[in-house]
């Protein structure tokens, strides 16, 4: 692709502690690097480890070992408020079920990520959250409580509020989960096209084909590693 | 500078975060912090009056003279008798008291007995001689007309001062005032004018009325010669016992032959501040736990409801929120909520305590001098809901800021 490149993992794997105290390897030797612009989807069937590889994408989780690193440099020993810090600049999250913020209407839940931000941005957080509404499309429903919006625009809220800090990386997590078929690939067309403008990097999760589909590097995640998709294959 | 700046932004965004959580659940704040304003309206309450029923425990001892009111008594030895009042003993002690510039004297001498009369009604009433200066040495204000002053010893009428027992006994109206009565002692009856009324004195037993020694000397002394008569003087606190003895002394080397014997008579001298301080104590024990009981109730709702909202610090860790952030947001929301109802309650405490009727009726007495709203009353409510906030911030905080941000979002 050329662009700077933002995430490598190598040999990444992750296990979990059972409750009898043996280990249940989810990852065993992830290897993806992500630079700037690419579009990729992860395809995998439910309990493979596709939301815990989005955790360590998302510098939410660790990896139990391997190499994982952010912009060059290595991720696994940034403490945790470096790592909090890089998410809030450098990353941005679309959960499956939104996620929005309850009791708070469209436009504050767009700003809730720039109540972490600080300079020019915090100060002039609504005007920044109300111009990302505008651009998925909800410049009308700004003071819209969340439970008043249809399926589709509280993803879109989502969306805008994923993208409100220009983060370098997007990350969403089965986004048309929740959505009808229709209305999750206008969502999908959507988030694709905000990041090819702004230049950030998607990553998708997802069980759908079609979705897969849509992205530019297709990856199925099976027995704790990346298998690489062509798009016939997903098809 | 960045660091202060960022520093600055992230304490305005958690405030900004707490207000808005507590606007949205503005219901279930309002009623979790009731307790709270209960208590610290009944704190700040208890704190005001106390300090209300210390200024009337401090009117009723000054009463018996201000701090530090010395008595000096002068005594014949030989003849085992009591104070004495003459000529030489009162030149005596007008010398001594101008030798010590001592601004602040009064004789006091009292005649039990009397008759006082008007239209038909006759009550007895005991007579104290005093001199003008004994009104502000034990607090006594004149509530209707003038209390004494020097210039009365010169009146063709005699003037008095009554207090409010002898008023209603003589079926008087504080209105009337001044207004003419028959003091009868002895065989004498003497039509005297009462200039002023004062509240009522030593519960109220006896009726009381004041006068002169120019007055007494001139119209009663014959009949009834004054007894048991001794000397005030009001001085500063500081050094009042060494002025006592060195006044004794020197007032001793201009009546030889006499005993002369001074000493502190105010309430102070006696300790019963300590009296005062127990007092203040037992109500703010008291109000205490009444906020206590509002806290644990207080920190009750704020647990249930931050087990509600594991999903969405989640949400706010992806944001980028630190988990010190988390804390002091978290922290921050029960400290502004609880500012705000201790706001509250130290206003309502205001409304109640600066209420006269309401205070009057509950002291029931009237106070000489209303107190206004003691500041450290409402400093210590504002400061004890602060703490109180920020004590049971904690655990919630504590809870929010140990969620695992992987199991957050996915609850």
């Amino acid at each position: 692709m050329g662009g700077a490149q933002l995430l490598m993992l190598e040999n990444v794997t992750r296990s979990v502690l059972l409750p009898d105290d043996s280990e249940l390897h989810i990852l065993t030797g992830i290897n993806l690097t992500v630079t700037e612009g690419d579009h990729i989807a992860i395809v995998g069937r439910s309990g493979t480890g596709k939301s815990m590889l989005l955790n360590i994408l998302g510098l939410l989780d660790r990896p139990t070992s391997g190499t994982l690193n952010w912009q060059g440099k290595d991720a696994t020993r940034l403490s945790a408020r470096r790592a909090a810090a890089a998410r809030g600049r450098d990353l941005g999250f679309v959960f499956q079920q939104f996620n929005l913020l309850p009791g708070r209407t469209a436009v504050e839940n767009v700003m809730a990520p720039l109540m972490y931000s600080s300079g020019r941005d915090f100060w002039q957080r609504r005007r920044l959250a109300s111009e990302a509404l505008d651009r998925v499309g909800l410049g009308a429903r700004l003071d819209s409580m969340p439970q008043t919006l249809s399926g589709g625009e509280q993803q879109r809220v989502a969306i805008a509020r994923a993208l409100v800090r220009r983060p370098r990386v997007v990350l969403a997590d089965e986004p048309t989960g929740a959505l009808d078929v229709g209305t999750g690939r206008a969502v999908m067309e959507l988030l694709d096209a905000a990041t090819v403008e702004s230049g950030a990097a998607l990553i998708t999760i997802t069980h759908d084909a079609n979705v897969a589909a849509l992205a530019r590097e297709r990856f199925r995640l099976e027995g704790g590693c990346l298998h690489p998709l062509s798009q016939e294959a997903v098809r | 500078m960045n660091t202060l700046a960022r520093l600055g932004t992230g304490f305005v965004a958690a405030l900004l975060e707490a207000w808005q959580e507590l606007r949205i659940h503005r219901l279930r704040v309002l009623l979790s912090l009731i307790g709270v304003t209960i208590a610290v309206a009944s704190l700040s309450t208890a704190v005001a009056g106390a300090g209300m029923a210390q200024q009337l425990m401090k009117e009723q001892y000054e009463r018996n003279g201000r701090p530090a009111l010395i008595s000096t008594q002068v005594m014949e030895p030989n003849l085992q008798a009591g104070p004495q009042d003459s000529a030489e003993i009162a030149a005596a002690f007008a010398k001594t008291s101008e030798r010590f510039k001592i601004e602040y004297t009064s004789i006091i001498g009292r005649s039990y007995g009397p008759q006082a009369s008007l239209q038909g009604l006759s009550v007895e009433t005991e007579v104290q001689v005093v001199d003008p200066a004994y009104g502000p040495m034990h607090r006594i204000f004149a509530q209707h007309g003038r209390w004494l002053e020097a210039a009365d010893a010169e009146n063709l009428s005699p003037a008095v001062v009554v207090d409010k027992t002898l008023l209603g006994a003589l079926g008087m109206d504080d209105v009337s005032l001044p207004m003419t009565i028959d003091l009868r002692s002895n065989d004498s009856s003497v039509s005297v004018t009462v200039i002023g009324s004062t509240s009522t004195r030593d519960n109220g037993m006896i009726g009381q009325l004041w006068m002169l020694p120019e007055t007494y000397e001139r119209w009663f002394s014959a009949g009834t010669p004054l007894d048991n008569v001794s000397y005030t003087m009001w001085v500063p606190i500081e050094g009042s016992e060494e002025l006592a003895t060195h006044f004794a002394w020197q007032m001793q080397a201009e009546l030889p032959g006499y005993y002369v014997e001074s000493y502190r008579q105010d309430y102070l001298a006696w300790g019963t501040e300590e009296g005062l301080a127990q007092f203040a104590l037992v109500v703010s024990g008291i109000a205490g736990i009444i906020l206590l009981l509002g806290s644990l109730s207080l920190l009750n709702v704020a647990m249930v409801t931050m087990k509600q909202r594991i999903r969405e610090v989640g949400i706010r860790r992806s944001f980028g929120a630190t988990t010190s952030r988390v804390f002091f947001s978290v922290m921050m929301e029960s400290v502004v909520a609880t500012a705000v109802a201790g706001g509250l309650g130290v206003l309502i405490s205001v409304a109640v305590v600066s209420n006269p009727r309401l205070i009057n009726s509950v002291l029931a007495t009237g106070l000489d001098e209303m107190p206004g709203f003691p500041v450290e009353a409402a400093l210590l409510g504002m400061g004890v809901s602060i703490a109180v906030g920020a004590l049971t911030g904690v655990l919630p905080a504590l809870v929010a800021a140990r969620v695992r941000i992987v199991d957050a979002i996915r609850i």
